[in-house]
This record gives structure tokens, sequence and C-alpha cells, in this order.
């Protein structure tokens, strides 16, 4: 890595990017995108160039690169966000003056501190945490991380700790989910749909609750029937709450103080999912800042080509054959810049500010510090340290 | 068989292509995607080469049908199979707070794609054959597939008995049984990606599913000899940055992560050779490959 150039953005040259505003003002930034290209990386990274503009920053990240979460020193399943050490922000490579913080999201740690915030009082709160429909939901992965994001940005974002709150997405398919979560949780969490549980006496929802109770009792056993309508009678106090969480992120998430930021690589399947989440963003009315193309080979100042090399009079067979088949895979590497500069142009045209940057391939590096740095370097064109 | 793997390794044309090669055998073959989005564009349907997936099964070409697996429908028919009346099931489906409930209710949705397997798991011709001799299904990234396999243990703690626990344990059943089911895992020839798939093995072997295999994607075409390899190394050490060279990493950390996939697991590795196209037109290339390799 460090015999190789500068990178430089092709077709910027060293301005900034569309990054270094929003890393500069924005409160949250949303990093969305496919499974697989890079999207808890970039965040990172967003993170860095944000401390370097000396702010107060949080990493949320629900499915975390391990070994990335490693080499920031970063627990698993920490109750609280955890500073990155200053050690390993020297290690970056770039002059970090804010502070950087981490989290690793867990389900469980989210609904309880949850629990704890919304439950009148303590004898609720075992409760709840006891019912045992309870301690199975807080324990699954599906379908629980989008929830838990939303509700962690919320409490985050109401406590006022940091200036920013980078979300990396959870790994959904469409990392659509996310977006849904709020209006899914108040859905879920509908007095109308949940009191039909609950034991009624009024005549008016009777028989809807009558019906109810026959089909779970029948499917489910009397047990869980009651396990159900204990959990829901114990949560009920606490709706209002969680319904007007969901609300406010959705509200903090369509507001000027957010940005979302869609991450994607050259593979066709990752192109196509992120054009399909660029309209859904629009649709959704939320703050769409631009691409970020990762992991591309439009990189190719500075390089020279192996034709260039002149061997000596001493060179083998060997030596000839192994150049020539370097030569092969030099070629290879024109055609994929060329390719991935067509794609930023075409990005570029489809976002109305023109905002689409690309970062280099780094290999294997990007999992160590100084991969981050540089990383977070490209992203908004810090100046090396 | 079920596919899965970290996001953006491939599953959707590793199954794609698993479907052609199956089916150019002969079998008749039922690829499946989880239900999602109706709006979103399924991967599964471009890999191919239809343009939309139905939540029944369609023919997509000779011997393939492809599914989305609708949590609804599963609800529906596990209903109508416990409820003594058919009439009373689709009552219940047509109350709102019920359909409601089972869409956003965590777990409640993936009970309902496990459900819906099963049944076109146990789906008969007329002569008594099973309809789907192989179904693939496609899994959602690492957290979910693994959630997937998680559930029916986890819920038969809650509900120990009754016709829910019945259906779970059928479906536990399905997914333990190593006559009627295969895991595959799909990673990259990266350092990290193979991390996470033995991370995966790992937890697939915790939850008692039985692991077929596991395809490293991508792989990419190694041209060198080893004496020409360490000439070239020779050649550009000392060198700046030149073309090709990156190349010529990414190889070098493809040799060391399948090397290290070897180590680590038992079950058969199959390399797939990266291969630049893409939509139906990849899984006919890679299913093509696939017959070479199980000749030689």
């Amino acid at each position: 890595m460090s015999n190789r150039p500068p990178d430089v953005v092709p077709g910027l040259g060293d301005q900034t990017t569309f990054v270094d505003p929003l890393v500069r003002t924005k409160k949250v930034i949303v990093c969305c995108g496919a499974g697989g290209v890079g999207k808890t990386t970039t965040a990172a990274a967003i993170g860095v160039a944000s401390a370097v503009h000396g702010r107060k920053v949080l990493v949320l990240t629900i499915d975390p690169a391990r070994r990335l979460a490693e080499a920031m020193g970063i627990p698993e399943a920490a109750r609280t966000p955890s500073p990155v050490p200053r050690a390993k922000l020297d290690e970056l490579g770039v002059p970090v003056q804010g502070e950087l913080y981490a989290w690793m999201l867990s389900p469980e740690v989210v609904f309880e501190s949850m629990v704890r915030r919304l439950a009148t009082d303590e004898t609720r709160v075992q409760e709840i945490l006891n019912n045992r429909l309870y301690q199975h939901l807080s324990k699954i992965v599906a379908g629980m991380q989008e929830y838990t994001a939303a509700e962690a940005l919320y409490t985050l974002s109401t406590e006022g700790k940091y200036d920013l709150v980078v979300l990396d997405t959870p790994p959904s398919r469409n990392a659509l989910e996310f977006l849904e979560a709020p209006r899914k949780l108040s859905m879920f969490l509908d007095e109308r749909v949940i009191g039909v549980f609950l034991p009624k006496k009024g005549a008016f929802m009777r028989a809807a609750s009558d019906l109810i109770e026959r089909v779970f009792s029948r499917a489910f056993g009397e047990g869980f029937y009651k396990d159900l309508q204990g959990f829901l009678g114990a949560f009920s106090g606490m709706f209002g709450g969680m319904r007007a969480h969901a609300e406010a992120v959705r509200k903090l998430l369509s507001s000027e103080d957010a940005a979302f930021v869609l991450v994607t690589s050259p593979e066709p399947a990752a192109l196509a999912e992120a054009a399909f989440f660029q309209t859904k963003i629009k649709d959704l009315g939320l703050p769409f800042a631009g691409y970020v193309l990762n992991r591309s080979w439009a990189f190719t100042r500075g390089f020279a080509g192996p034709e260039a090399i002149e061997l000596g009079s001493d060179a083998t067979d060997t030596d000839r054959v192994g150049l020539k088949k370097l030569g092969q895979l030099a070629d290879a590497e024109r055609w994929r810049a060329q390719r991935d500069r067509d794609l930023l142009a075409r990005l570029r045209m489809e976002t109305e500010s023109g905002s689409a940057i690309a970062t280099p391939h780094l290999g294997g590096a990007v999992e160590d510090l100084v991969g981050l740095g540089t990383l977070a370097r490209n992203l908004v064109r810090i100046e090396s340290a | 068989m079920l596919v899965t793997g970290k996001g953006g390794v491939g599953k959707t044309t590793v199954t794609a292509s698993l479907a052609r090669f199956a089916a150019s055998r002969g079998k008749r073959v039922l690829c499946a995607e989880i239900a999602g989005d109706p709006a979103a564009s399924s991967a599964l349907a471009d890999a191919l080469g239809v343009d939309h997936l139905d939540i029944e099964p369609v023919t997509v070409s000779e011997n393939i049908k492809a599914v989305l697996l609708a949590p609804h429908l599963g609800h529906t028919k596990f209903l109508r199979d416990v409820l003594p009346m058919k009439l009373l099931a689709d009552a219940a489906m047509r109350s709102a707070a019920i359909r409601r409930f089972l869409a956003a209710a965590p777990t409640f949705p993936e009970m309902g794609v496990l459900y819906r397997l099963l049944d076109l798991v146990r789906m008969k011709r007329k002569d008594g054959s099973d309809e789907h001799e192989l179904i693939i299904v496609d899994l959602p990234a690492t957290g979910h597939a693994l959630a997937l396999a998680q559930i029916p243990a986890s819920l038969l703690r809650i509900i120990p008995s009754g016709p829910i626990a019945a259906a779970v344990r059928e479906g536990l059943d399905l997914l333990t049984d190593k006559q009627r089911t295969g895991a595959i895992v799909v990673t990259l020839p990266e350092t990290l990606p193979v991390s996470e798939a033995l991370e995966l093995v790992k937890g697939i072997t915790q939850h008692d599913i039985p692991l077929a295999q596991v395809m490293v994607n991508r792989v990419p075409f190694d041209p060198f000899s080893e004496a020409e390899r360490e000439a070239v190394r020779a050649i550009l050490s000392g060198r700046g940055p030149t073309l090709g060279e990156r190349t010529m990493e990414r190889i070098d950390r493809a040799r060391v992560s399948l090397a290290r996939l070897q180590r680590e697991v038992t079950v058969p590795i199959v390399a797939l050779q990266d291969i630049w196209l893409d939509g139906p037109r990849l899984a006919e290339e890679m299913a093509s490959l696939m017959g070479v390799e199980s000749v030689a």
C-alpha cells in the first residue's frame, strides 16, 4: 500500500466531495445499500472523516465486520456506545480532532432500555422482562434489527450527546425494512390491533376478540394465549410512547438534519438495488445526498503499464511469460477502470446535484485502521497528514 | 437445498445456476425466494431471466419453476390445517387485525415462510411422486438465515404443545433432516468473507442443519505457474504501482482464502470462477461450468 500514490477522485481533482459538507453539518447520516457493498466500512469512514473536523461522532452498526470492530477496539454487545481509544485513532493516519464512538446494537439491550424508560414503575418493568414472550422476541434477530435501529436512533438523537450519528442500516435484502420500521412498529403497536388480544368488556370489539381468542387458543394452545395477553397487557401503557418514538424518528429522518448516502459496488445486482433504493428514498420524502461507489477499479492514475517494463538480457523465458501474463491482467484492469468510470458518470447523471464519488479498490486492506483512514480521506478529500 | 451467505456474495446467482444444472439433468426444480417488498425487483427473477415472480409457482423454463415464499399463504394454510372449519380460517385471515398482527409481529412472517415451504415440499403429483423434486431456497443475508434457523427451536420453548408446536416440529425436522435438506454456504475468496462464512458454518452446525457444501464464488482465474509468479514478483519488487499488480494480489488472497477453508471445513468446497457476465447469461455459463466440474 505504502508505495502507491495518493488516490485522486477522477474528474474531481482536489476538490471536496458531496460527503464533505455532510460530515461537517448533519446530525444523522444513514448509509444504505445492498448487502456486501461495504456499508459498514463506509459508515465507519464517514465517522472518521467527521471526527477529523472536530465533531463528536457515533457510528451505529448492526452487522459489524468483526475485524473492523476488533481493529477499532469496540466490544461486542456493549450496553452503551464505546469510545474508540485514542491510540487507535492515531493509527488511522488522519488527524482526528474530535471524538469517535462506536456501538454495535443488540436488540436485547435496546429493548430493555426502552422498557425501562417507558414503563411506569419497576414492577411493570419486571413483569415485562420476565414475560416468556418478551424474552423470545427480544432475542430473535430476524425482524428485530429494524425496530432496534429506529429505537436506538430515537434515544441517541433526543439525548443530544453526539454531534453526528452515522447509521449503518441492517443487512436486509434491500435495506428497506429500516425505513419501514417506524411505520411497521406503529402498525404493530396500533391499539386497534393490540386491543383485540386484551380481555374486553365492551360489546364493540367482542366479536373480533372472540374470534381471535378461538383462533389463537386453538393454534397456539391456552398457555401461549395467556402469555400473549400478559405481554400485551403489560406493554399497553407504553404504546403511546413507542408510537411517539416511531414518529419522531420518521420526522428526524425527513428533516434537513439528516442525509441518506447510498453505498454500492460496481456489481450489477448491487447497482440494481441501489437504483431501486434511490427511488424509494425519494418516494418516502427522505433527503437523498448521493452515491458512494465502493470497491471500484476507476483509479489508474499513477499506475504504470507492465508493457513499459524492460527485461534485462539475463531474463529467462519464465520472466517473459510471467510478464506477458501480467500484461493480460493489466488489460483486464484497464477494462474494469473504464467500466467503473462510465458507471460513475451514469450515477452522477442520475442524481440531481451530480453527487456520486468513487472510492478506490483497497483490496484486503480495508479492515485495518490505515485502510479506514485512507477511505475516510478519499470520501471527503482530506489532505494526507 | 438452502442457499445462504453474507450479502453480496452471489447467493442468487448460485441458486439460479444450481437450478439450471439440476434441471439439465432432468430434475423438477423449484427456486424459491422469500417475498419482500412487492415493489422491489426480484434478484432471482433477473437471474432466471424472467420479469417477475409470483406467490404461486410458475414455470420459467423446462423443469424449472420459481416462487416467492409469501408468509400470509403460510399463515392461511396453517390456520386451515389447524382450525376445525375452513370458514373460520378464512374469516380469521379476513380480519384486518389478525392480518396486520401476523404481518407486523416479529417472527410470525418467518414462521409463515417456513410453513409455506413445508407445504411446497409436501406437494405431490397425481402419480404420488414429489411435485418438486428439488427446492432451492435463496435465503436472505446471514443474520436472517441463522435467525430463520433459530426460530423453530426458540418457538418450541415458548409454545411446547398444540398444533403450532406440531407444525414447528415438522419444520424443524425438515430443516435438520440430512436426507432431505442441505445448506450451501456461499462466500467470496477474500479474508473477511471467509471468516464470516466460517462463522456461518459454525452457526448452521449448531442448529443441526446439515451442511452440504461451501461454494466460493468469483474465484479469479490464476494464469501463473509457481515459477512465473515468483519471477513476476521479483520483476515488480522495487517498482512503483503497476497495472495488473492489484489483480495478482487478489489472486494471492483467493489462494490463501481457499486454503484456509480447506483446512477448517469438512464438507466439499466448490470454487466458482469469476465470470464477467450478469443476469441469466451468468447463471447459464456457471451451470455449464458446474457440469464440466462434476464430470472432471
